[in-house]
């Protein structure tokens, strides 16, 4: 077993990019590039220490923060933030080394962003105290407020404002309800955060369920679901590229995951009396997604809606209560993550060689011209639909079978989605690849930082639809115990419900 | 409790009423046979100069109002002085600060020329 | 005879104790004598570097006092040092020499006269001190038109400028209002409690006086009142955002703190220790008092164009943050409103003197246009600025953060869990404004009332060298760098505040 310092891993990119801002901006940003590719490395440590079937967590660094708080840097690893890890640290290479070579106003200010961003995702995942996620979770917010903001197109300061308030009405809630947890949950005694702790301690039903619902707010609105994606279009349209790959690729999941981290194993009653709402959400929002991306012109806005869809089978998964659920919904997310980003920067390449504004329209016919291009492309867009041999399959089919399992109603309405997915992926292929091309489209190859950042990604994408079990085999333990107490509890509800028949 | 504030409030409504009682009565009862030259405020028998738009000059508050302060201040000493040996030193030395203090107010006002007549 | 000679018999006096006001005092009487002579350096230079000897001194001999535990008299029966009073002692020093440091090329000394406008910040200072330290409703008051009467002056600084004046006046009329409130208020609490003095009214209540007595009720609703005014506590705020605007920026900020900062100090005294017993009646009505200051606050400020007005408005919602801290009557909830105090001193003297640094070579003023492309035309004070803004709005990182977590965490454990829910949804609206100003320093054009305006690509400023301006004032630039690097050292490494807010956590004997 290796010994690594997550605080080192958090940290490090933070720590270039203040370095770097001391240096010449050619310096600087090879330095913050390089300090993102060792994170990587770390990463892929961890995955190779990581032995299969282990429970518990690894690499832990626990100190005291703010004792009078009762607030503890605690940090770790285990199978359900390990492969979220990777992926945070797989996506931020390719997206700064593009954003590094595209943006000249302002870089060093770019790439400080870029770094503060990693590093508050990263301790988000790695987090083992609330409070600690609390803060590492707002202070996400801050890098992209920025970023979208400074660096974006079109109406950037309306949809950097927008995307800040929805996302930081959620984590104030959130932080409201973190500390009423915390407090609460010690009844007198010792406050403690620690999400340790705080799965020992019981909380009474009705303070479960109002304390459950301030974390829905911030994780379904950080999604997005359904009824709180009033941020996502305007974000997704002025967002830079290499900004948008990880916001939707990574940050998006960071909600999610709280739900498993954080809400099914401290608050289960809650999460089993909310279930059939949450599930409602979910299959709402694969609807809505899916038939939205069908309808939309802009190639970007269509992977929006898309995501939505796809955050709404995670969320079905989570809330389907079941092991198999769960541990496709961990699938789904590092899956989504996947090839949200190669398509992101897809469109891209799409829209540089587009004729006008970067619409559907405007594309067209670059199959033959550019072949490697559309290779890429079409590995993405299976891996999108869930192609059976691509790990998105694997990821949905256990999500549908978790809800197959007991709730069937919402995994029929599930596979629905899947087949609108194939709908709307392969319009947008068909249109920009293979139709007539449009007027003044230039169809050309992809340049080598293209390449560069899509095709890694991609070649990912694809080992794991070969070998899906390097993710299930690690994070089955995890799954396993974090939806155990909810398992029980709705077991628990459903037995009270039939006793009254 | 409140009760005790009975005898305050009976003395309150007295006076005020008796107050307004005379006042009025006075204006009701006695004889009014007002003149031009009544009216006018008296000053040494000599026709009045003083018209509507008449505005002291700023130095005449100022110079009140400092010896309004001064004045009052030096009355502080008399207790002092009084009682000055059942005291002893202590109040000796607190009256030393006291007139320091006045002394540095003085000749802050002074030196910022309060006393000139502009 | 003898007996009335026992009567006057000189008290019990610890000069140790005292000795930081007398370094206030005798500072303030120092620089008033020092004033009178002519001559640039004298002015410019020797006033206010006395003047800042004296504050450190008074900081130095502060800290030489600080011990943990109940409070110690150093005037038997009218003024106490504990830690509470030595904690806030030493922000309003800090608060103190921000201001000295602002106010070296503000065109304010010259009109009112250095010597002066040193002599009364000090003055108002001493007050403060007083204040804080107050063991006796007579010294309280004292302590509370100390601090009042310079500042009325102060606001009033721009003599030539009717906005000032009128500044000046509005406070006047309003403060002596707050003060005959806050008078009557403790003239009827001795009325039921027999008592002036702290800890014998502590002992009163709940023993000879009942805890619903009426008249013990009234008090403290008047007295609540006088305090609210001067803390500007809704619905006693109105004057707030004028007098902001119209008086001196360096006299704006001094307000903004350290007035807040002593009207807590002294809300903490009497609420907390002399008022505790009763905490179940005055609880639900100041609870109800934060709340109304909270929504009221954050959605006056949401209109405001001038950054003072917007900074004070925001300075409301903040008081009705620290009012949730006093509502519970709790130890944690001592800790939690001294800890925010700090927090709160950092941001906003961060916040004043960007403000004042630009308002100085903008055409602007101190309109929200005046911080147009800041991060572009000068980092150094678009930082500080963007620090102060996201710690206010209570970003995590930043001392705001670790504050207000820790004011929930004392409502939550008072059994006040929807006021935290209140300080959460205040922190929400306040984010239209505070981002606002981030979007205005950072982002290039940017309309509020047009929010699809077109957007423009960020063009150099013209006329506005942006080192040249910053090199220009670099006590300002360095008071706005160095109070944002305070916020964000206490939002990561809190325990060195942390350990002298659980000192001040015991200065109340009996509190839980």
């Amino acid at each position: 077993m290796l010994t690594i310092h997550l605080s080192i891993v958090v940290f490090l990119p933070l720590a270039a990019a203040l370095l770097a801002a001391l240096l010449p901006a050619r310096v600087g940003r090879w330095l913050v590039v390089g300090a993102m590719a060792g994170v990587l490395g770390y990463a892929i440590a961890m995955i190779a220490d990581y032995e299969a079937g282990t429970a518990g967590l690894k690499y832990v660094t626990d100190d005291n923060w703010i004792s009078e708080l009762g607030v503890r840097y605690q940090l770790g690893v285990d199978g359900l933030n390990l492969f979220l890890i990777a992926l945070t640290a797989l996506l931020w290479v390719p997206s700064t080394l593009w954003g590094a070579a595209r943006i000249s106003e302002r870089p060093k200010l770019f790439l400080f962003h870029m770094a503060l961003a990693e590093t508050a995702v990263l301790g988000a995942f790695c987090a083992q105290d609330l409070a600690l996620f609390v803060v590492f979770f707002d202070l996400m917010l801050v890098p992209f407020y920025f970023l979208v903001g400074q660096w974006g197109g079109g109406d950037r300061v309306r949809a950097t404002t927008k995307l800040l308030i929805y996302t930081l009405v959620g984590s104030l809630l959130m932080l409201a309800g973190a500390i009423a947890l915390g407090v609460l949950s010690a009844g007198g005694g010792d406050i403690s955060f620690s999400f340790a702790v705080l799965e020992q301690r019981t909380l009474g039903e009705g303070t479960q369920q109002w304390i459950f619902c301030l974390f829905a707010a911030a994780f379904l609105v950080k999604a997005p679901l359904f009824p709180f994606h009033g941020w996502v279009v305007d974000t997704y349209r002025a967002t830079p590229t290499p900004v948008l790959v990880v916001l939707s690729a990574v940050v998006s999941k960071v909600g999610v995951y709280g739900f498993l981290r954080i809400v099914l194993p401290i608050l289960p009653d809650a999460s089993a009396y909310f279930q059939d709402l949450m599930l409602v959400l979910a299959v709402f929002s694969i609807l809505y997604g899916s038939v939205l991306a069908f309808s939309q012109e802009e190639p970007r806005l269509v992977v929006a809606y898309s995501s939505i869809a796809q955050l709404g089978f995670i969320v079905l998964g989570i809330f389907s209560l079941t092991d198999l659920g769960s541990q496709g919904a961990l699938m789904q997310m590092v899956n989504h993550g996947l090839v949200v980003a190669p398509l992101f920067f897809i469109i891209a390449a799409l829209s540089a060689r587009a004729a006008g504004p970067a619409t559907l329209e405007q594309m067209g016919g670059m199959a033959l011209r550019a072949p490697v291009l559309a290779a890429l492309f079409l590995v993405v867009t299976f891996a999108t639909l869930a192609m059976p041999g691509s790990p998105n399959f694997v990821g949905e089919i256990l999500i549908l079978f978790g809800a197959f399992d007991d709730k069937f109603v919402y995994g029929a309405v599930g596979i629905l989605g899947v087949v609108l997915a194939a709908v709307y992926m392969l319009r947008i292929f068909q249109r920009s690849m293979h139709n007539r091309a449009g007027p003044g489209v230039k169809p050309a190859e992809l340049g080598s930082l293209e390449l560069a950042a899509i095709l890694p990604v991609a070649a990912v994408v694809v080992a794991l639809g070969v070998y899906p079990q390097l993710v299930l085999d690690r994070t089955e333990r995890a799954t396993t115990t974090k939806v155990a107490p909810a398992l029980t509890a709705a077991g628990a509800s459903d037995s009270e419900i039939s006793e009254a028949k | 409790m409140l009760k005790s504030y009975l005898p305050a409030l009976v003395f309150l409504v007295l006076g005020v009423g008796v107050g307004v009682a005379f006042t009025f009565a006075n204006s009701l009862l006695g004889p009014k046979r007002p003149s031009k030259v009544k009216s006018e405020p008296y000053e040494s028998g000599l026709p009045s100069d003083v018209r509507k738009s008449f505005r002291f000059g700023v130095s005449f508050y100022l110079v009140a109002m400092l010896f309004i302060l001064f004045d009052i201040e030096v009355v502080f000493l008399y207790p002092i002085a009084v009682r000055l040996e059942e005291v002893g030193t202590f109040a000796l030395i607190e009256t030393v600060v006291f007139i320091v203090l006045l002394a540095i107010a003085f000749v802050h006002v002074w030196r910022r020329g309060a006393l000139e007549w502009k | 005879m003898i007996e009335l000679a026992q009567v006057v018999q000189a008290p019990k006096i610890d000069y140790q104790g005292l000795a930081p006001l007398f370094s206030t005092i005798g500072g303030s009487l120092a620089v008033l004598m020092i004033g009178l002579f002519r001559g640039r350096f004298v002015q410019r230079t020797l006033v206010p570097a006395v003047a800042a000897l004296a504050l450190l001194v008074a900081m130095g001999m502060t800290i030489a006092n600080w011990e943990a535990g109940d409070s110690r008299p150093i005037i038997e029966g009218a003024l106490a040092i504990d830690t509470l009073a030595l904690f806030m002692s030493m922000l309003f020093y800090v608060t103190g020499l921000a201001t000295v440091a602002l106010s070296l090329r503000s065109d304010v000394q010259r009109e009112v006269g250095a010597g002066e406008y040193m002599a009364l910040l000090l003055g108002a200072i001493s007050g403060m001190v007083v204040l804080a330290g107050a063991e006796n409703m007579v010294t309280l008051f004292v302590g509370f038109e100390l601090l009042s009467i310079p500042l009325y002056v102060l606001s009033a600084g721009y003599v030539r400028r009717a906005h000032s004046l009128e500044a000046g006046l509005k406070y006047l009329v309003v403060g002596s209002v707050g003060s005959a409130t806050l008078l009557y208020g403790l003239a009827l609490l001795y009325g039921a409690t027999g008592s002036t003095d702290f800890r014998a009214m502590a002992i009163a209540i709940g023993d000879t006086v009942a805890v619903t007595d009426p008249l013990l009720l009234t008090g403290v609703a008047l007295a609540a009142t006088g305090l609210a005014f001067k803390a500007s506590v809704a619905p006693f705020h109105q004057w707030t955002p004028d007098v902001y605007e119209g008086a001196p920026t360096p006299i704006t900020s001094f307000m903004a703190v350290a007035t807040k900062v002593a009207a807590f100090a002294v809300t903490l005294r009497l609420f907390d220790y002399a008022l505790s017993d009763a905490q179940v009646q005055w609880g639900p009505a100041l609870a109800a008092l934060a709340t109304v200051t909270i929504v009221i606050g954050n959605a006056g400020a949401i209109a405001q164009s001038s950054l003072k007005r917007m900074l004070a408005w925001s300075g409301v919602a903040q008081a009705g943050y620290l009012l949730a801290g006093v509502v519970v009557g709790t130890q944690l909830g001592l800790q939690a409103t001294a800890f925010y105090l700090a927090a709160y001193l950092f941001m906003n003297v961060a916040a004043f003197a960007v403000v004042i640094a630009c308002e100085r070579v903008s055409e602007h003023g101190d309109g929200i246009e005046s911080l147009r492309d800041l991060g572009r035309a000068s980092p150094l004070l678009a930082w500080p600025m963007t620090i102060a803004m996201l710690a206010l709005a209570g970003f995590p990182a930043t001392a705001g953060f670790i504050g207000k977590f820790y004011l929930i965490e004392a409502v939550v454990a008072g059994d006040y869990a929807w006021l935290g829910i209140v300080i959460v949804v205040g922190s929400m609206i306040s984010l239209v404004y505070y981002l606002r100003v981030i979007a205005v320093m950072w982002m290039g054009r940017f309309e509020v009332e047009l929010p699809s305006f077109p957007p423009r690509r960020v063009k150099a400023v013209a006329g506005r060298s942006p080192e040249a301006d910053a090199r220009a004032q670099p006590e300002v630039a360095s008071v706005a760098i160095l109070a944002a690097a305070a916020t964000i050292f206490f939002g990561i490494v809190p325990s060195p505040l942390f350990d002298l807010v659980s000192d001040v956590g015991t200065s109340f004997g009996g509190l839980v």
